[in-house]
C-alpha cells in the first residue's frame, strides 16, 4: 500500500452512461413579464440580454410537440415551468407522465415517478448546452451565451428571436441549433433542432412573473 | 573460550570462528532480496475486518489507480486554444495507455473508449437491469416503461438511445447506466474530463499490476510518461499521482536516502576515529566489529524475515556508531603493554557487556512493535550489536592483544572531556533541578502523544496535497468509508452486498449518501439473475401484451420485433458469471470489490460509498441502515487505521516500560545496591525527561517511533551512566577512558543525529529523540556522576 489511508475508490467511471442519460428532456423557457415601453434602435445581443435581465423570477405553463424520424407520431407533452435569478430553473412535466428536472447552479436532479437522481451539469456538456441556452437567456446572461454559443439576433424589441449555436463542434455533432422568440420581456417559444433532424418547439404562457425591485 | 587452552591457540581458534561466520552472514546478505515498499510502515493487522482494509490499502483498487493531470499549453495561447491543446493530449494520451497494455482501464472522459463495456452491459440487459420483475412486463408495465423510453427520444439523450431503440423499448440499458452512472463526474470541457478548480485535465487508469508490486507500478508510470512524450502537445506538462506513484516515489527516496545515511555515517565515523587514532591501522581494526555487525544484521533480518527494507539499512547506520563504540573502548582503554587485552577483559568488559545488554533491551522492544518495518530495525540491531560485541570481546585480543597506537587529537579530547568531567560535577543540583523542570513540562503540558499512522508515512505533504486535488478534479474524493461484507462463499457474498445495497438506496434517497458502488450491480448473484430471468414472458405472451400497451402510442408493436427476438433469447441464455466479464473494462470494477475467499478467510465483498458533496459521511446512519444484514460491517477507514495505531502506541507505551523496567532489574543485578542503582538512573532519568520536555514545548507530535526513541536514549544512555558509575570507585579516572567515552558518545550523537536529519519519518523520528538524549545521557552522567576531585594532574596514560 501506501499510506494514503483512504477507502478502495472504485476507478471505472463508466461514461458511456453518463452520456447516455445525461442529456435529457430539457427544454423549457420562460417568459413573463411585463411591457417595456422602450425601443433600441439597433436591437442586438446586448439590447436583448438586457431588456431579460430585468425578469427575476417567473412560473409558466408549456406544451411541446416533438417530431422524431423513428415514429409515426408526434409526442406532445404539457406541464409547468419556474424560474429564479440567478441560476434556479424547473421544469415539471405533468402529461403524459409525471417527471421534473430542476437545475440549480451546477446540480441537476431528475425525477421519474420515485427514481430520482443528481448531477453535476458541467459533467454533462449535452444536458448543460440545453439547460444554458434557456437559463442564460431568461437570466439575459450574455457571458453564458457568448462562451457556449454563437448568437445571432433578428427582430426588435417588439418581436425577437434568437438562435444560438453551440461552439463546441462535438455538441454541435448532437445539438444543432437552439431558437428562442419572444416579445419584450416575454420569452413565447423554444425551438430545438438535433443534428439528426429530430426537433422539438416549447410554446409557453406566462402565468406569473416578478420584475426586478417589484 | 576454553581457559585450559594456550591463548595463542585460543585466539586463532577465535579468528578463524568469526572469519567463518562472516563468510556465512555476507553469503547470506549477497543473496537477500531487498525491498523499500510502503507497506513496512503500516501495521500489522488484528482483525479479519482490519486485515482486509490494510490488503485493500496495499494492493486494493486505490493502490492501483493512477490519477493524471495535463497542464499548461502551447506558449501565447489564449485560454480557448490552451484548453483545447490540453483536451488534444489527453486524448492522445488515453489512446497511448490503452494501447500500451499496462493498464486495464484508461478513462478521460471521452465516451469513445466505453464501447466494450456498454455492449456487455446491453446484451446482458436483462439479467442486469434492476427494473426486471414479472410486474415490468404486464401490459401496464410495458406501457409505462416504453413511455418513459420514449419521453428520452428528442433530446440529446435521445440519439444514444436511437439505434438500440427497437431492441430495448423498454430503457433497461438506461436503467443500468443511470445505477452505473457516479454521481460526482468530473467536469467535461472539449470533449474530455477537466478539473473544476484549475485549467487542467484529467485522467484515471488503473494499472493491471498489482498496488503491491512496485516493479510493476514503475512500469506504468514509466508507460505515462512515455505515452505523453509520444502525444507531444507542445507546452503541456504531466502531472501523477496515486498510490503507486507514492510507492515508486517512496522507494526512491528510501534508496537515496539509504545510501545518504551510509556514505556520511561512514565518513563521520571515520573522520572521528581519524580524529581519535590518526592510524590507517586502527582505522581499519576499529571497523571490523562495525562491518561484521552490518553483515550479521543483514543475514538475521534476511534469515527472519525473507527479505531486507531499505529502511533498516538506513537505520544501519545507528549500528555503525553504536557498534564503534565497543573497538574504541578496546583499542584505547586495552592499551599498555603485555596482559593489557586480559586486564580490559577483566576491568572494562563487564562494563561494556552490561551497556551492551541495556541496548539490546532497547532494541528488543522493536521487535515486538506490530509494525514489520520496525521489528526488523530491531532484529538488525540485535544481531548486529551481539555481532560486533562479540568481534570486540573475542577476536581483538587475538588481533590487537595490545590496542591501537597512534594518539591523534584524543589527547586534546581527553583533555577538555577531563576539563569538562571537572567542571560539570558542579552543575550537579542543575541536573536534578532540570529533571524536575522537565517532569513538570511533562505532566501538566498537554499530551503530545498524538501522533498519527499516516505519519509515519514517508509521503511528503506536497505530493499529497497535489494527489488531493487530482483527486478532487475526477470526484474521487474520499468518503472514508465502506461496507465489507463476509461469506462462505461468492454467492453469499454477492447476495450480501445487494441486501446492504437495498438499504443504501434508501440511504440515497433521504440525501444521507451520494451514492455507492456495488459488485452485485455489475455481477448480480445468481439467484436475482435466475429470478430476473423468470419474469421474462415467453414470445407469445409478450407479442401479445406489447399489442395491447403499444396501442395508440408513438411506437408500433410491428416494429419491436428484435425486442422480442431479444427477450426470448435472454430467457434461455446462461447466467453471467465472473468469466464473463473477462475481457471487458467491467471484470477490474468486479475484482475491485468482490474479494475471493479460501479455506481460511471468508468471500468479501465491498461497498464504497460516496459521501455528500461537501459533506461528511454520516456512519452511524448507515451503521444502523445496514445491521441486519448478516456479515455486513461498516469500515471507517480513518478511524479503523487510527484505532489500529491507538492500539500500538498503547502496546508500545506497555513495552516501553516494561523494557525500562528490564533495563533497572539489569542494572539493579549488576550493581546490587540501591544507591548506586539511583545514582545511575538519575541522570538517564533527567537526560529523558529534558527530551520528552523538549519535544512537547516544541510542539512535536510525538508517536511510536519516539517512544521507541526514548527508550533507546535509556538503554544507550545507561552506558554512559555506568562507565562513570564505574571510574568514581577506581581511583583512577584515566583520561583514556574518559577519551573513549566522549569519542563514543560523539559517534552515537553523529549517527542519530544523521538519522534526525532523514527526511523518511521513520528514522527522523528515532533520530530527533536519541541524538540529543544520547549527548544529555554523558553530560548529566559526567555531573551527576563525575568525581569533584578530578581535576588533578593527568596520568601518564595519554602519552604513546
Amino acid at each position: 500500500m501506501p499510506m494514503r489511508l483512504r477507502k478502495p475508490m472504485h476507478a471505472e467511471r463508466r461514461r458511456f452512461a453518463l452520456a447516455l442519460i445525461a442529456a435529457l428532456p430539457l427544454t423549457a423557457p420562460l417568459v413573463f413579464g411585463a411591457r417595456c415601453a422602450w425601443a433600441a434602435p439597433a436591437f442586438d445581443l446586448g439590447a436583448l440580454m438586457a431588456l431579460l435581465a430585468g425578469v427575476k423570477s417567473g412560473e409558466a405553463t408549456f406544451v411541446e410537440t416533438r417530431r422524431i424520424e423513428m415514429l409515426d407520431r408526434t409526442l406532445v407533452s404539457s406541464g409547468r415551468l419556474s424560474f429564479k435569478a440567478p441560476d434556479v430553473f424547473v421544469r415539471e412535466t405533468l402529461k403524459p407522465r409525471h417527471e421534473q428536472l430542476a437545475v440549480e447552479g451546477n446540480t441537476l436532479t431528475m425525477s421519474l415517478g420515485e427514481r430520482s437522481r443528481t448531477m453535476q451539469l458541467d459533467a454533462s456538456p449535452e444536458a448543460a448546452v440545453i439547460v444554458e441556452a434557456i437559463r442564460g437567456t431568461l437570466t439575459g446572461n450574455r457571458g453564458v451565451l457568448e462562451r457556449l454559443f454563437e448568437t445571432r439576433v433578428s427582430g426588435d424589441a417588439r418581436q425577437w428571436s434568437l438562435e444560438l449555436v453551440p461552439r463546441d463542434l462535438r455538441l454541435r455533432g448532437q445539438v444543432a441549433s437552439v431558437r428562442i422568440s419572444g416579445r419584450e420581456q416575454v420569452a413565447s417559444e423554444v425551438r430545438i433542432l438535433l443534428a439528426d433532424g429530430d426537433h422539438s418547439v416549447m410554446t409557453i404562457t406566462p402565468v406569473r412573473a416578478s420584475r426586478a425591485g417589484s | 573460550m576454553t581457559r585450559g587452552a594456550p591463548p595463542a591457540a585460543r585466539g586463532r581458534l577465535a579468528i578463524a570462528l568469526w572469519l567463518a561466520a562472516v563468510a556465512a552472514a555476507v553469503a547470506i546478505a549477497w543473496r537477500a532480496h531487498y525491498v523499500a515498499d510502503l507497506s513496512a510502515f503500516l501495521p500489522s493487522a488484528p482483525t479479519p475486518e482490519q486485515s482486509v482494509l490494510l490488503d485493500q490499502l496495499k494492493s486494493g483498487a486505490t493502490a492501483r489507480l493512477v490519477l493524471i493531470g495535463i497542464e499548461g499549453g502551447p506558449p501565447q495561447a489564449g485560454d480557448e486554444a490552451a484548453a483545447a491543446a490540453r483536451a488534444e493530449a489527453s486524448r492522445r494520451l488515453a489512446e497511448g495507455l490503452r494501447a500500451s497494455g499496462e493498464f486495464s482501464s484508461v478513462h478521460n472522459g471521452d465516451t469513445a473508449a466505453f464501447a466494450d463495456a456498454g455492449r456487455f452491459v446491453f446484451e446482458h440487459r436483462y439479467v442486469l437491469s434492476p427494473a426486471v420483475d414479472a410486474e415490468h412486463f404486464t401490459v401496464a408495465g410495458l406501457r409505462d416503461a416504453i413511455d418513459a423510453t420514449v419521453a428520452l427520444l428528442g433530446t440529446p439523450a435521445g440519439s444514444l438511445l436511437k439505434p438500440i431503440l427497437f431492441r430495448d423499448p423498454t430503457g433497461e440499458t438506461v436503467r443500468i447506466a443511470e445505477a452505473l452512472t457516479p454521481s460526482r463526474a468530473p467536469r467535461i470541457d472539449h470533449g474530455v474530463w477537466v478539473s473544476r478548480s484549475a485549467p487542467r485535465a484529467v485522467l484515471v487508469a488503473t494499472t493491471n499490476a498489482d498496488g503491491a508490486d512496485i516493479d510493476g507500478q514503475q512500469r506504468a508510470l514509466a508507460a505515462v510518461d512515455a505515452a505523453f512524450a509520444r502525444a507531444a502537445v507542445p507546452g503541456t506538462r504531466l502531472v501523477v499521482s496515486g498510490a503507486g506513484r507514492f510507492a515508486v516515489d517512496a522507494r526512491e527516496r528510501i534508496k537515496s536516502e539509504v545510501e545518504r545515511l551510509a556514505v556520511l555515517g561512514s565518513l563521520t565515523i571515520v573522520a572521528l576515529l581519524w580524529l581519535a587514532f590518526a592510524s590507517l591501522r586502527a582505522l581499519a581494526i576499529a571497523l571490523l566489529p562495525v562491518a561484521t555487525g552490518v553483515v550479521a544484521g543483514i543475514a538475521a533480518v534476511s534469515l527472519g524475515f525473507g527479505q531486507v527494507h531499505g529502511m533498516t539499512l538506513g537505520f544501519g547506520t545507528t549500528l555503525i556508531g553504536e557498534s564503534v563504540d565497543y573497538a574504541i573502548y578496546y583499542l584505547i582503554q586495552a592499551r599498555g603493554g603485555a596482559g593489557a587485552a586480559a586486564r580490559w577483559q577483566q576491568e572494562s568488559w563487564p562494563t561494556i557487556r552490561l551497556g551492551l545488554a541495556t541496548s539490546l533491551i532497547g532494541f528488543a522492544a522493536l521487535v515486538f512493535t506490530g509494525f514489520p518495518g520496525l521489528a526488523q530495525l530491531g532484529v538488525f540491531s540485535i544481531a548486529g550489536l551481539v555481532a560486533a560485541g562479540a568481534t570486540t570481546r573475542f577476536v581483538f585480543p587475538a588481533l590487537v592483544p595490545n590496542g591501537a597506537h597512534g594518539a591523534g587529537f584524543r589527547d586534546r579530547l581527553a583533555r577538555s572531556m577531563r576539563a569538562a568531567a571537572a567542571q560539570l560535577p558542579r552543575w550537579r543540583l542543575l541536573v536534578a533541578a532540570l529533571a524536575f523542570g522537565a517532569a513538570l513540562v511533562v505532566a501538566l503540558a498537554p499530551t503530545p502523544w498524538r501522533g498519527e499512522l499516516s505519519a509515519l508515512s514517508p509521503v511528503l505533504p506536497a505530493e499529497l496535497a497535489r494527489d488531493a486535488a487530482l483527486r478532487a478534479d475526477v470526484g474521487a474524493a474520499d468518503a472514508g468509508a465502506l461496507v465489507a461484507v463476509a461469506a462462505a462463499d461468492e454467492q453469499g457474498a454477492l447476495e450480501a452486498a445487494e441486501a446492504v445495497a437495498a438499504r443504501l438506496d434508501a440511504l440515497v434517497a433521504a440525501d444521507v449518501l451520494a451514492g455507492y458502488d456495488s459488485p452485485a450491480r455489475l455481477l448480480p448473484p445468481t439467484r436475482t439473475q435466475e429470478r430476473r430471468r423468470a419474469a421474462l414472458p415467453d414470445a407469445a405472451t409478450l407479442r401479445a401484451r406489447l399489442d395491447e400497451a403499444t396501442a395508440g402510442g408513438p411506437l408500433p408493436a410491428a416494429r419491436l420485433a428484435p425486442f422480442v427476438a431479444d427477450v426470448e433469447a435472454a430467457r434461455s441464455a446462461p447466467p453471467i458469471d465472473r468469466k464473463s466479464l473477462a475481457g471487458t473494462p467491467l471484470a477490474a470494477a468486479v475484482d475491485a470489490l468482490l474479494l475471493p475467499g479460501d479455506a481460511a478467510r471468508p468471500w468479501r465483498a465491498l461497498v464504497n460509498l460516496q459521501a455528500r458533496e461537501g459533506a461528511a459521511l454520516d456512519v452511524a446512519r448507515v451503521r444502523g441502515a445496514i445491521a441486519d444484514v448478516a456479515g455486513a460491517r461498516v469500515v471507517a477507514v480513518k478511524a479503523e487505521l487510527d484505532a489500529i495505531y491507538a492500539r500500538f502506541l498503547r502496546q508500545a507505551e506497555w513495552q516501553a516500560l516494561l523494557g525500562a523496567a528490564a533495563v533497572a532489574l539489569l542494572l539493579a543485578w549488576q550493581l546490587r545496591s540501591a544507591r548506586r542503582l539511583f545514582d545511575v538512573a538519575v541522570p538517564i532519568a533527567a537526560a529523558t525527561l529534558a527530551v520528552l520536555a523538549a519535544l512537547t514545548l516544541a510542539g512535536v507530535a510525538l508517536g511510536i517511533l519516539h517512544l521507541v526513541g526514548l527508550l533507546l536514549t535509556v538503554a544507550i544512555g545507561s552506558n554512559y551512566a555506568l562507565f562513570f558509575e564505574h571510574l568514581r570507585r577506581r581511583d583512577d579516572a584515566d583520561a583514556d577512558t574518559l577519551a573513549s567515552l566522549l569519542l563514543a558518545n560523539l559517534t552515537t550523537v553523529a549517527s542519530f543525529g544523521l538519522l534526525a536529519s532523514s527526511r523518511i519519518p521513520v528514522l527522523e523520528a528515532v533520530g530527533i529523540v536519541v541524538a540529543p538524549g544520547a549527548l544529555l545521557c554523558l553530560l548529566f552522567s559526567a555531573a551527576w556522576l563525575g568525581r569533584r576531585d578530578a581535576a588533578r594532574p593527568l596520568h601518564g596514560k595519554i602519552a604513546p
